[in-house]
């Protein structure tokens, strides 16, 4: 059998101003007709560069430096555009990974959808609406007839993607290639989605190359794998093999590196003392025009207690209001109730003084945009040491503690990785002297590896401080690892709060089990029963 | 600071707006030096001479050496247009930003102010405010500055707004940083760059706006030989003497051209991000 797709000893260049810097190197790969290969990859890895030169859409300072990539017997590279065009959306299609941008929110669903039937299948107008619906009908959405009417704005994200799929699957094309489709949903959703995937397979008999940075995923979804280092393909093997008996040292650091619920990374107990207690807290987010003020509430009747030294888990979908309950209690959103402080009832944001605001510190979730760009480390390492006590000194030992070397002070931000800045992040939080670190998603921008680093540095910092966490994630097997209790939350109410033992028993509320249900199983080793 | 000049010089449209702005200081400070003629002195066996001879830009209706002209009038025009816009971009990037950061009521209140003060044309709003204050050239500045104020406030308030939602904004507030520290540390100098670059494209407005009060005998007075006035005054004898329009019309163009440029080099230069 011929392959759909093959590469053979593709390298690609790109020219930037320090030099040509090699992004693949040497790449070969084949997919089989109806066959899918997932490729994985850290961040930089080149994965979607790849995605990107089969599809023909390299950027300016691409540079190809030899190799075939061949789609049917046909070389792509060098291609004239004509014919490309010809073969872009029609034989090959593409899935990106964010459904909110891939969309045009100024047209309705069903002209972006028909226009590809129009532009490669030549139907009429009335045939390519006709199709469409029945494409929509075919991704499981319902009322298919009043969704072509709507815009992107009016579905929610899982529709999104389920429409770009059906764009992708519309002309029936021989390969189709998914750039992370589900990273931008949550579990639940993204697990749907794959569902779907599952079934149009076998209905379409499509070949696949999907594209991840989750084993899990990719382990479930793919029948070959094949992993990517810095542009290199380390190995290829079955799917239900490569991260069981991986062969390169990369990826068994890979596998370690995935959270594995048994494997309790924390064993201390909690002190007895409360650090911090909501009680029937409602956070609100709003904006106050001239005239009254809209307002509607994130998250509702909350109560919850930290203790000294404890890790409280917070999970559940996006939009559950988990980054709500954040935003509350460090005074960024307006709420009612109270919290409980040091003896203290806060009932308004003019409540929480300077020694609350030391006492409960945050980190956020997308590096990029916690650190200030126009600052040195060393400035926003400042900042909470003049303003809670404690001398611009000690800037060395804030950054020796989260694994730094002190020249970190004199960069920029922009000139940090995504994990160093994570590092900032939290040494920032830390030189306050905290005694409860808001923690909101910290590790979902980040690389598996690096994620693991980050959690290991958070727990050491634990220990040598005693401090508690609010640890607000939607990946449920990484917080089964560190945290003693749980709380779950849907629609922007607690639904469940339980100690992290008792999340498999009869207690949990039935939504808990939903819950842990769809979030996959990790790779590796123990549990080989994957799929 | 040095660190941000090494980098402007490193950049062809910093180097070359900074060597025309450069031309244009070392015009302000010794234009009187090296004028070959009194600016003011009347030659009138020399009316509408073309330009070469003895004058080597012209002369204009009154005989006057258009190159002396030109060079003392530097004096006037320049650092007034130039504080002018200083002023009016700087405190309308503030007010955006201010706005930007209270939100709600308050930024209502401060954007239909300012759409208010829009709703009265440029021109208009400086004739009204010089008519109240007094004619002259700092009362000038002073209405230039307020008649570009509004329009900075919107463009940075844009920006701002995105600002706001970050995430070290987010931090700032969190650990109870006050209100002028936000404004001034961690949000202005990240909404600097539109700033910049809409500072030096007003500069050349400015001149024009302030050539337009001094034509209407509100700016400088004549026989002060300021560009925009020289224009004005030209206007008349654009077919007899053509160059009596080139000549300042030129000065004011190198002075745009001059300080566009210095904003592209400014915006890559200020960017932290930029490893050139």
């Amino acid at each position: 059998m011929n392959p759909v797709l093959a590469i053979r000893g593709y390298t690609l260049e790109y020219e930037t101003a320090a030099g040509p810097r090699r992004v693949l190197d040497n790449v070969s790969l084949a997919i089989d007709p109806g066959e899918v290969l997932g490729l994985v990859g850290e961040s930089g890895s080149g994965k979607s560069s790849l995605a990107w030169a089969i599809m023909r859409h390299l950027p300016g300072n691409a540079r190809e430096r030899g190799g075939a990539i061949e789609f049917d017997g046909e070389n792509l590279v060098g291609m004239d555009r004509k014919r490309m065009a010809a073969i872009r959306g029609r034989r090959i299609g593409m899935v990106f990974q964010d459904p909110a941008t891939s969309l045009n929110p100024t047209l309705p669903l069903g002209r972006q959808l028909t226009e590809v039937l129009i532009r490669h299948r030549r139907l009429t107008r009335e045939a390519a609406w006709r199709e469409g619906i029945e494409l929509l009908r075919r991704v499981e959405l319902r009322e298919p007839e009043a969704l072509m009417r709507r815009y992107p704005h009016e579905v929610s994200g899982g529709e999104k993607q389920r429409v770009v799929i059906a764009t992708a699957f519309a002309c029936r094309p021989n390969l189709i290639i998914f750039d992370e489709p589900t990273t931008a949903l949550d579990v639940i959703t993204g697990a749907r989605i794959l569902e779907l995937f599952r079934r149009l397979r076998q209905e379409t008999d499509v070949a696949g190359l999907y594209i991840s940075h989750d084993l899990a995923l990719v382990a479930r979804v793919a029948d070959r794998v094949a992993v990517i280092e810095r542009g290199r393909i380390l190995e290829q093997a079955k799917a239900d093999q490569i991260f069981i008996a991986p062969t390169s040292d990369y990826t068994r650091r890979l596998v370690a590196a995935v959270p594995r619920p048994e494997r309790r990374l924390t064993r201390d107990r909690p002190g007895p003392s409360p650090v911090l207690a909501a009680r029937g807290l409602n956070v609100y987010y709003s904006r106050a025009r001239l005239f009254g003020r809209r307002e509607a509430t994130g998250a509702r009747q909350i109560s919850l207690q930290i203790r000294a030294g404890e890790i409280l888990g917070l999970v559940g979908e996006s939009g559950s209001g988990k980054s709500t309950i954040a935003r509350g209690l460090t005074g960024l959103a307006r709420f009612g109730g109270e919290i409980l402080f040091a003896g203290r009832r806060i009932a308004a944001r003019r409540d929480m003084d300077s020694g609350y605001r030391r006492a409960v510190q945050v980190v956020f979730q997308h590096p990029d945009s916690s650190l200030n760009p126009r600052h040195r480390v060393g400035e926003i390492l400042a900042r909470p040491l003049r303003l809670f006590g404690g001398s611009v000194g000690d800037i060395p030992r804030l950054l020796e503690q989260v694994r730094l070397s002190t020249e970190y002070a004199r960069r920029y931000p922009h000139q940090l990785s995504g994990g160093e800045k994570q590092r900032v992040a939290i040494a920032r939080a830390f030189a306050a002297k905290p005694q409860l670190v808001i923690c909101d998603e910290i590790t979902a921008s980040l690389d598996v590896s690096v994620q693991a680093a980050v959690i290991e540095l958070l727990l050491a910092l634990k220990a040598t401080h005693g401090t508690a966490y609010l640890f607000i994630t939607h990946d449920l097997n990484l917080v089964r690892q560190i945290a003693h209790r749980l709380a779950v939350m849907r629609q922007g109410e607690l639904v469940d709060l339980l100690p992290v033992d008792a999340l498999t028993s009869d207690r949990a509320h039935p939504y808990t089990r939903e819950l842990l249900a769809a979030s996959p199983a990790p790779v590796g080793q123990e549990t080989s029963s994957v799929g | 600071m040095s660190d941000v000049l090494r980098r402007l010089l490193r950049t062809p449209q910093g180097a070359l707006g900074l060597a025309i702005l450069a031309i244009l200081v070392a015009v302000c400070l010794l234009g009187p030096l090296v004028a070959p003629v009194d600016p003011e002195k009347i030659d009138f066996l020399g009316r509408f001479n073309p330009p070469g001879g003895k004058f080597w830009l012209g002369a204009d209706q009154l005989g006057r050496d258009m190159l002396s002209r030109i060079l003392v009038g530097a004096r006037t025009t320049l650092p007034i247009a130039l504080a002018a816009t200083l002023l009016g971009t700087l405190s309308g990037a503030v007010i955006g930003t201010v706005s930007a950061y209270l939100g709600g009521r308050w930024d209502e209140a401060i954007m239909r102010t300012i759409d208010a003060v829009m709703a009265v044309p440029g021109l208009l709003l400086a004739l009204l405010i010089v008519n109240t204050l007094g004619k002259g050239s700092l009362n000038a500045m002073l209405a230039i500055a307020v008649a570009f104020a509004p329009g900075m406030a919107r463009v940075t308030r844009s920006v701002a707004l995105t600002v706001r939602q970050q995430d070290y904004v987010s931090a700032a507030i969190a650990r109870g940083e006050g209100s002028g520290w936000i404004v001034f540390r961690e949000m202005l100098p990240n909404v600097i760059a539109p700033v910049v670059i809409e500072t030096t494209i007003r500069v050349a407005f400015a001149v024009m706006l302030f050539a337009t009060l001094s034509f209407l005998g509100l700016g400088a007075q004549p026989p002060a030989p300021e560009w925009g006035l020289m224009i004005s005054e030209a206007r008349g004898y654009l077919h007899q003497a053509p160059w009596l329009i080139v000549g300042p019309g030129i000065a004011i163009a190198l002075t745009a051209i001059g300080f566009n440029l210095l904003g592209d080099g400014l915006r890559d230069a200020l960017n932290p991000r930029d490893e050139r």
